[in-house]
């Protein structure tokens, strides 16, 4: 039985995803990532094997993505996370061109062709202002957990425009509403439009090919999709069975699955997932560019960095 | 043009010994210790750009040349810009502005204090149009300083696709232009230095120049072999360091010389600067100098080299184009002839970059093009979204647009780029890289 894992490790979430040889989604797990990534991926991975009902000796392979793939200590593979969502929303959308991710720290849009391949992509720059980072400040600003902001703009019926790009000045136009008296869930919706507006000129960036759908932590909030469809005048795909937020994951395990597959039928052996000996985690705490540098070769089949998803050309001629 | 230089062999023992960066590192020393003296000798100092500058003039004038664009990079390259752009804005000097001024501002404030030695004080400052900034900048040097600046006013491009051809009645009617302002020029180095131009002296400097273009046009074109002998944004911008600052002098003839034969060998012995060259990317824009190691280190872990970029065009100042040599027998017209010319590829090169790209991507078989915006100039930048748009849309090349900064450390954000880098060589290892590098790669690998 092949069990493959896909771990997204967002800066917000981390996400994973179990699934059988055929693709089946059999296990799922969510946490918030903190500030210790590597711990995070363990405590994500256990909670999906206890999810899916199975040993972690039972899982085959782990696929790393995320801000913090290169995190995960017991990792068979890395991929970036446009690549996963490319590939995941594919499969689950077939006729899916263009994907939009709001993430935590990042937004991205993506456009995709008809085999998951990434054709184009634009992310946001050094700037929070569209993301999900700027609808959390918001809302705690008025008081509210991010699982409540959705019903709450939902009530909304004069959204109140936020019309500052800078996602800390914002929160400034935020208070100046709140002292003018304006209602509290105008002020959350007028957020929302604000960052649709931001995001769906995103995807205009990378070209709007009909076929759009929605990955990613927002999925679960209708409000926000509803503002952004008005905003794009077409309609977003979202992951049935609340898979949205997980897309990344399930990407990755899927891609990971490929790879499995790819290796039994060259007759070649697949590393053990390992778990980490006492103190592992001690020694990945720190997330910089010096300790992405040392953790970036990822374990198994002896690749490099540079043999992620298929045989290098030079390895296929030799 | 002498081609005396042409009759050295091209590979040999000497070839191979010669170490271009250890070269380059040892010349750009001796000209800050050089520097240092100035004042004290009190030989006549000139502030230059790299771009517009009339070198070979202040040369033979003896002038001992600043450049000002160079003291700020290095900055970068020695990790210490951020405290000469945070003493500039302590000082109030907007955010938004070029950190290459709020660098050079920082040594003003620092009394020309730099990490690689004291700065003379000018006695001259050349700025032009070729950069709107440079006029400005020279500005707070006559503020600053009482730097007398002379400002050349050198025509640039009239229309996209329109381009000027040596000798046409456009260009001959610019080469005037441009000869009277030197005319002037030279008359404020007399009245400086106290001495005539030796014209004997300007043909001798141009003749230099002419062999130093040769073997720099030498260099650029041996990167088209597979796999690339050197990486045009690391190695690169050692050489171009040694094209701006010895242009016109013998110790600069003799680097490219030894440069040339060097990766001349380097091909011959069919050696890349990656150990296993996958991927052949070109570099649109400038560089980002306190972490182009890094940068590079992002691509090249993936078999990823830059071939060419086109900085090695605009920031030699548009020198490298083919029909560009200096006529020795009319030093000063055929300059003017020459700088009109290398103003308008210097400036074209960058604002009209669609078909130039095109035909790079070409010639040194890329497989994609990387685009780096500065925050420091949205100007130099500002093309860069239709030649994106080009190259994508028409002519299906995959490309990669990064953000940081020229030499403020603040915009680089390590985590953001090097997710960007793996997520564009992820989709080209998805389509198998471009159509020409890899039937490079294929040929190579079927002749190994």
């Amino acid at each position: 039985m092949i069990h493959v894992a896909g771990i997204d490790i967002g800066s917000t979430y981390s996400k994973a995803v179990l699934i059988d040889e055929h693709g089946n989604v059999v296990g799922r797990g969510v946490r918030r990532t903190g500030f210790k990534l590597a711990q995070a991926s363990e405590a994500v991975f256990d909670e999906l094997v206890a999810n899916a009902g199975v040993a972690r000796t039972d899982v085959t392979y782990v696929a790393s993505t995320g801000y913090g793939r290169h995190t995960v200590p017991f990792r068979n593979t890395q991929l970036t996370e446009l690549t996963a969502h490319a590939h995941a929303a594919v499969h689950l959308f077939p006729d899916t061109r263009t994907i939009l991710d709001i993430g935590g720290q990042d937004i991205k849009a993506i456009r995709v062709d008809g085999d998951g391949r990434v054709k184009a992509f634009r992310l946001n720059d050094k700037c929070a202002a569209g993301t999900g980072a700027f609808l959390e400040k918001t809302a705690r600003y008025l008081g509210l957990t991010t699982d409540d902001i959705g019903p709450y703009a939902s009530r909304s019926t004069n959204p109140k425009p936020v019309s500052s790009v800078c996602a800390v000045f914002a929160e400034s136009e935020v208070i100046s509403h709140l002292a003018s008296g304006v209602p509290a869930e105008d002020i959350m919706m007028g957020a929302m439009v604000a960052l649709g507006g931001r995001a769906v000129q995103l995807m205009r960036r990378v070209g709007l090919e009909p076929g759009y759908m929605l990955t990613g932590g927002m999925t679960r909030n209708v409000a926000m999709i509803k503002a952004l469809e008005e905003n794009l005048k077409d309609t977003l795909r979202v992951a049935p069975d609340g898979l949205g937020q997980l897309n990344g994951a399930l990407g990755a395990a899927l891609l990971g699955l490929r790879r499995v597959q790819k290796l039994i039928a060259e007759g070649r052996p697949i590393a053990a997932v390992q778990t980490p000996a006492d103190g592992e985690h001690a020694k990945r705490r720190r997330w910089s560019a010096i300790a992405v540098r040392r953790t970036e070769p990822c374990r198994g089949d002896g690749c490099s960095v540079a043999t992620k998803l298929q045989p290098r050309p030079s390895a296929v001629a030799a | 043009m002498t081609t005396a230089t042409l009759e050295h062999g091209p590979a040999g023992s000497a070839a191979d010994a010669f170490d271009p960066r250890s070269e380059g590192q040892r010349l750009i020393k001796a000209w800050y210790a050089d520097l240092e003296q100035a004042n004290e000798r009190r030989q006549p100092v000139a502030n230059v750009f790299v771009m517009g500058n009339a070198i070979e003039i202040l040369r033979a004038f003896d002038f001992k040349l600043v450049f000002p664009e160079i003291n700020s990079l290095q900055t970068g390259v020695r990790k210490a810009s951020e405290e000469y752009i945070r003493l500039s804005e302590d000082y109030g000097m907007s955010p938004d502005v070029c950190s290459y001024v709020k660098a050079d501002v920082g040594l003003m404030l620092k009394e020309n204090r730099h990490p690689a030695g004291n700065i003379p004080k000018a006695s001259l400052a050349i700025a032009s149009n070729m950069c709107g900034t440079f006029i400005k900048w020279a500005e707070i040097w006559e503020r600053w300083l009482k730097t007398p600046t002379f400002v050349l006013d050198l025509p640039g491009q009239r229309a996209a696709g329109w381009q000027v051809r040596p000798g046409d009645a456009q260009h001959a009617s610019d080469a005037r232009w441009v000869e009277a302002q030197f005319t002037e020029l030279i008359a404020r180095c007399e009245a400086i230095t106290g001495r005539k131009l030796d014209l004997d002296r300007l043909a001798e400097i141009e003749e230099r120049v002419n062999r130093m273009v040769f073997h720099w046009n030498n260099v650029m074109r041996l990167n088209r072999a597979c796999p690339a002998p050197y990486n045009a944004m690391l190695d690169g911008l050692t050489f171009i360091g040694i094209m701006n600052v010895y242009r016109g002098a013998e110790e600069g003839v003799e680097f490219m010389r030894r440069l040339d034969e060097h990766l001349q060998a380097k091909v011959a012995r069919g050696e890349g600067r990656v150990a296993d060259e996958h991927y052949r990317l070109i570099f649109s824009g400038t560089p980002c100098y306190v972490s182009m190691r890094r940068l590079v280190e992002l691509f090249e872990t993936w078999g990823g080299v830059f071939a060419y970029s086109d900085y090695l065009t605009f920031a030699a100042g548009g020198m490298d184009a083919t029909d560009i040599v200096y006529d020795t027998s009319r030093p000063l017209e055929s300059l003017a002839e020459v700088t009109a010319l290398a103003a308008h590829r210097g400036l074209s090169n960058q604002f009209f970059a669609h078909e130039r790209l095109a035909g790079q991507i070409r010639d040194y078989g890329a497989d994609g093009v990387v685009f780096h915006g500065i925050k420091s100039c949205r100007f130099v930048s500002s093309g860069m979204a239709d030649t994106r748009e080009y190259l994508s849309r028409r002519l299906d090349v995959p490309t990669l647009y990064i953000e940081s900064d020229l030499i403020d450390p603040r915009y680089w954000s390590d985590a953001q780029i090097k997710n960007r880098v793996d997520a564009f060589f992820e989709a080209l290892h998805q389509r198998g890289g471009g159509p020409v590098g890899r039937k490079a790669n294929e040929e190579r690998r079927a002749s190994a």
